[in-house]
């Protein structure tokens, strides 16, 4: 297929948590709030006269410092993200949102706070820890909106004078839905048999709203989806198999594509830092406040395995189900970063419940932070599973599910 | 043999390869009669539980009953070397720890499924996890509040070091990655392998202590709730307690519950039970802050196992609910107050004074008591024990019934273990050093729990701290549950290696530094 | 008509004495000697196996 004109643009911004988009906000004075999990409502982050910055560490290769810190038993991702902070990293941030989503995250957080990592210079520097519910029902929401205001909003206003009116609110959300609807219609390419874009393609571009100021991001995003719609795939499928990649974060772009260099396409991404469900476009009424609006959407479309009460969990396995359906795939990759508990467990869980409830084939498989540390490994799981999905394939006569 | 502190090499009790010690020590006429009475009764009790035949086809039934084999050997586990006061204190609580114990079995048994079947007394239970405080089940009188998990994994580990390695194997062949806390997986094993007693009307499920009892819980609840028909609550207590807008939240979350509780179980809130059971929360917390209290002077009484083991016990597991636990609390407070009066001491020296801090290994509870005889280390409290100090309401008004709810959210929030390893860093590692000067210690030891990621998430800064307060800090690592990770030799030796390269001290019972206990129950 | 043995002719009291006195020897050798852990100690490999015969439905 022809390249994408934007991609390399693209990959180069996420070679950089500082990336330029980053370097031209803060230019035009425009406040970072950096934050770490997808249970901080990124509409509230990024209103008028601030953007919101999902931290990763790219090119990470040593984590000696942050591992004297955290120890080597903590998940690679939050030692990643405190090594980078101790080496200077992020500090073009102008303030750090984090829940106590899960304890490795939070105390990552902590560490930044306690050794000063980005507030050395910065009088207005702010941390703060929200606390969110785990279970998606009415008191959980009332949790939630209460912690936007006082953990959010509040600080927002008052540290560095922000709108945070029910107008600017609006006004975030419409601007993120944008971005949310650019992201939905790229990806609904996916879908087709022989499809126009590869899920690496698609993940770069989704990984680039999360790290970088939408508003710089949104132009050449249009101008993306409007290369797509008139893009040639190639003659012949390269792919052997459809998979459904779900899971804990992943922002290493090159693990996407170790997965499909082994054939299988992945056109679907559950996982954190992924389109499903995190540009779910948010549907708005007349009738409510935007805060209340914003957390529901978030309480009932998360897909966080710390989330609790039986509909919920029941819930993630079958929205996993749904899209392996809506995205004719053949199996199921749940992938985990090492040491992850929450997603160890879903992992097991989930894994189980969608071989035997639901017939897929699976491949549960814990990765490290950076793929490089572990290609070699993960390419032979993959490779297998593929032959497998085509194994069953032929014996089902190629029926699934 | 003799009944003076420290005049017996403890250490020669043991045998290499043998699950069980040598022999019982001789404490001299008074006290071998006493702990030779005390063996008395618990056998009348284990003979009474095992009596039943129902008792005996769960014997038969379930794996993780056989670790009740070695009940009297958990206890000589933690009198070993104890004397006088010590000794009754120690028995006070390990009798009634046991006889409680035996009663949770006995009605488990009674309302399980497969075993005695009894639906009538099956529709007033209400199941409760291991790992939550019972304060939702104070105004619930005539229900049952059972634990399956209390039984099944937490005991058998205090019994026999090697008993959950199976489950935790069982785990890990679904599929649970090997990383995760052990205690949330062996509780997950059990369930996978059909080992959980099947009873209840309903049953209340908690996310404390950590993210891995949340998850594991979700493992639970799948078979509880979508197979065995058992309605499941999860009653989620915010993370950061000592935050104000969390509290109606967390309030409304055991509104919540109860109600459930109430659909489910056609019972009635009762305030009047309540409230008795808030005065019996009150009497402990007086009882443990007089303790700790006394624990601060020259003269330390109620510490070591003696306080860790039963705190956990009273103020989780009990929450005020049984009357004969409140007794045990004064008697405890008198047997302290009147070796405080003598100047008694454990041990025939205290060389250090030390504050316990992390998670304990739960496989070698009794290693506090080994640092009192082996090293002359007085482990003054524990982190698991330094839980809330603030009295509730007892006294019943309309206002008191509101506080209620804000109460026993408290409670819930404050859980042993959980209270520290979340709420923010100022609860885990600022709080530490307070303690340590108000008690006047001047050694940590640190139990680093390697799978308990909130802990080992502070190691730096706890290593930076002891530094700049010039603190001996000593790391213990474990694996809580697992002995095949770091041994009982292998925790000691952490130990021992610290005081003899750095400390430069010798032991006060050489015998007891390096023991052939890997076999051992 | 036959003798009496010498115990049969000791009072009640004594024989209730000797009798206790049996018991607190055997209970105290047992508790002393740790016999009872021994015991359980032997017992424990046997139902261990027995347990691995038991029919479970072993699933997730």
């Amino acid at each position: 297929m022809k390249d994408l004109k934007h991609l390399l643009y693209f990959e180069n911004l996420l070679l950089e948590a500082n990336n330029e988009l980053v370097a031209q906000a803060k230019k035009d004075k425009k406040v970072c709030v950096a934050f770490t999990c997808e249970s901080v409502p990124e509409p509230l982050l990024n209103l008028e006269g601030t953007f919101s910055v999902r931290l990763r560490a790219p090119r990470t290769g040593s984590m000696e410092m942050s591992t004297y810190y955290m120890t080597s038993f903590l998940c690679e991702y939050t030692r990643a993200l405190l090594e980078r902070a101790l080496e200077g990293g992020f500090n073009f941030a102008d303030c750090v949102i984090s829940p106590d989503g899960c304890s490795m995250m939070n105390r990552c957080v902590e560490n930044m706070e306690l050794l000063k990592t980005m507030n050395k210079d910065k009088d207005k520097f702010f941390y703060e820890f929200m606390e969110i519910p785990m279970k998606c029902d009415e008191n959980g929401l009332n949790l939630y909106i209460l912690q936007c205001k006082n953990h959010i909003l509040k600080p927002l206003n008052e540290t560095f004078g922000i709108d945070t009116s029910e107008k600017a609110l609006r006004k975030a959300v419409e601007n993120h839905n944008r971005i949310c609807e650019l992201i939905r219609a790229i990806g609904d390419f996916r879908k087709e048999e022989n499809p126009r874009i590869t899920g690496y393609e698609f993940h770069i571009l989704t990984l680039a709203t999360y790290v970088a100021p939408h508003y710089l991001l949104i132009d050449k995003l249009e101008e993306t989806l409007e290369e797509l719609k008139t893009r040639e795939p190639d003659a012949v499928n390269p792919y052997r198999v459809r998979v459904v990649l779900t899971g804990s974060e992943i922002d290493d772009m090159d693990y996407v594509k170790l997965v499909e260099s082994c054939g299988a396409y992945v056109c679907a991404d559950r996982f954190c830092l992924g389109s499903l469900p995190g540009r779910v476009p948010i549907e708005l009424n007349d009738e409510e406040d935007i805060v209340t609006q914003v957390c529901r959407h978030y309480i009932t479309h998360s897909q966080c395995p710390r989330y609790m009460n039986m509909a919920k969990m029941t819930g993630r396995r079958d929205y996993v189900n749904e899209l392996a359906k809506e995205y004719n795939a053949d199996g199921i990759i749940y992938e985990q970063v090492k040491f992850c508990d929450p997603w160890a467990y879903e992992k097991m869980v989930g894994g189980r419940v969608l071989e035997d409830d639901y017939n897929y084939p699976v491949l549960t498989v814990d990765r490290p932070y950076s793929i490089d540390s572990g290609a070699g490994q993960m390419r032979t799981r993959v490779q297998a599973f593929v032959e497998s999905i085509e194994i069953k394939k032929i014996q089902r006569g190629g029926i699934n599910g | 043999m003799a009944k003076k502190i420290g005049s017996e090499a403890l250490g020669r009790f043991y045998k290499e390869g043998s699950k069980v010690r040598t022999r019982r020590e001789w404490r001299g006429v008074k006290d071998t009669a006493y702990d030779f009475s005390r063996w008395l009764v618990i056998m009348g009790t284990l003979g009474k539980f095992i009596i039943k035949p129902r008792n005996m086809k769960a014997m038969l039934r379930y794996r993780w009953m056989a670790n009740y084999l070695a009940v009297p050997m958990m206890v000589d586990r933690h009198t070993q070397g104890l004397r006088g006061e010590y000794l009754r204190m120690c028995h006070a609580e390990q009798d009634l720890i046991i006889d409680d114990v035996a009663k949770l079995l006995d009605k488990l048994f009674k309302g399980d499924r497969r075993i005695g079947n009894d639906e009538e007394f099956s529709k007033k239970v209400v199941l409760v996890d291991e790992n939550e405080m019972t304060a939702v089940m104070m105004g619930f009188p005539m229900l049952e509040a059972l634990s399956r998990e209390t039984p099944s994994t937490y005991v058998p580990v205090l019994l026999n070091q090697h008993s959950m390695e199976y489950y935790m194997d069982i785990a890990e062949e679904f599929g649970l990655a090997p990383d995760v806390c052990p205690m949330p997986e062996a509780e997950a094993g059990v369930s996978i392998n059909d080992d959980a007693p099947v009873l209840g009307a309903c049953a209340i499920q908690c996310n404390t202590t950590c993210d891995g009892s949340l998850l594991g819980n979700g493992v639970i609840s799948k078979r509880l709730e979508l197979e065995d028909g058992i309605p499941v609550f999860q009653l989620a207590a915010p993370l950061r307690h000592r935050e104000d807008d969390v509290q109606e939240y967390a309030a409304q979350e055991i509104r919540n519950a109860i109600a459930f509780i109430e659909k489910h179980t056609g019972a009635k809130w009762d305030w009047d039970a309540y409230f008795e059971c808030a005065k019996r929360v009150n009497l402990a917390t007086r009882c443990r802050q007089e303790w700790l209290d006394m624990n601060k002077t020259d003269y330390p009484q109620v510490f070591g196992s003696n306080l860790a083991l039963y705190t956990e016990t009273n103020y989780m597991a009990i929450c005020g609910r049984v009357p004969a636990f409140a007794k045990v609390d004064r008697k405890l407070t008198k047997l302290a107050e009147q070796a405080y009066k003598k100047k008694k001491m454990m041990a025939k020296e205290y060389r250090h004074r030390a504050i316990i801090w992390g998670v304990q290994s739960h496989y070698y509870f009794d290693f506090l008591l080994w640092l009192v005889n082996c090293w002359g280390i007085a482990p003054l409290t524990d982190m698991l024990s330094m839980v809330s100090t603030k009295e509730i309401a007892e006294v019943d008004t309309p206002e008191n019934r509101e506080q209620a709810y804000y109460d026993m959210a408290w409670l819930t929030e404050n859980m042993i273990m959980r209270n520290r390893t979340h709420g923010g860093y100022k609860v885990l590692l600022d709080e530490l050093w307070d303690f340590v000067e108000e008690f006047n210690a001047d050694m940590v030891i640190l139990w680093e729990h390697m799978s308990c990621k909130a802990l080992d998430g502070m190691h730096g800064m706890f290593e930076d701290r002891a530094r700049e307060k010039g603190v001996n800090l000593v790391w213990v690592e474990h694996d809580l549950f697992d002995p095949r990770i770091i041994s009982r030799q292998g925790v000691r030796d952490q130990i021992n290696n610290y005081m003899r390269t750095v400390m430069r001290e010798e032991p006060l019972d050489p015998s007891l530094e390096v023991l052939p206990d890997d076999q051992s129950w | 008509m036959k003798k009496k043995c010498n115990c049969c002719k000791l009072p009640w009291w004594s024989k209730l004495l000797i009798a206790t006195t049996g018991i607190f020897g055997l209970l105290f050798t047992v508790y002393f000697f740790n016999l009872d852990m021994k015991l359980t100690a032997m017992m424990e490999p046997w139902l261990l196996k027995w347990y691995d015969h038991v029919d479970r439905d072993k699933h997730l």
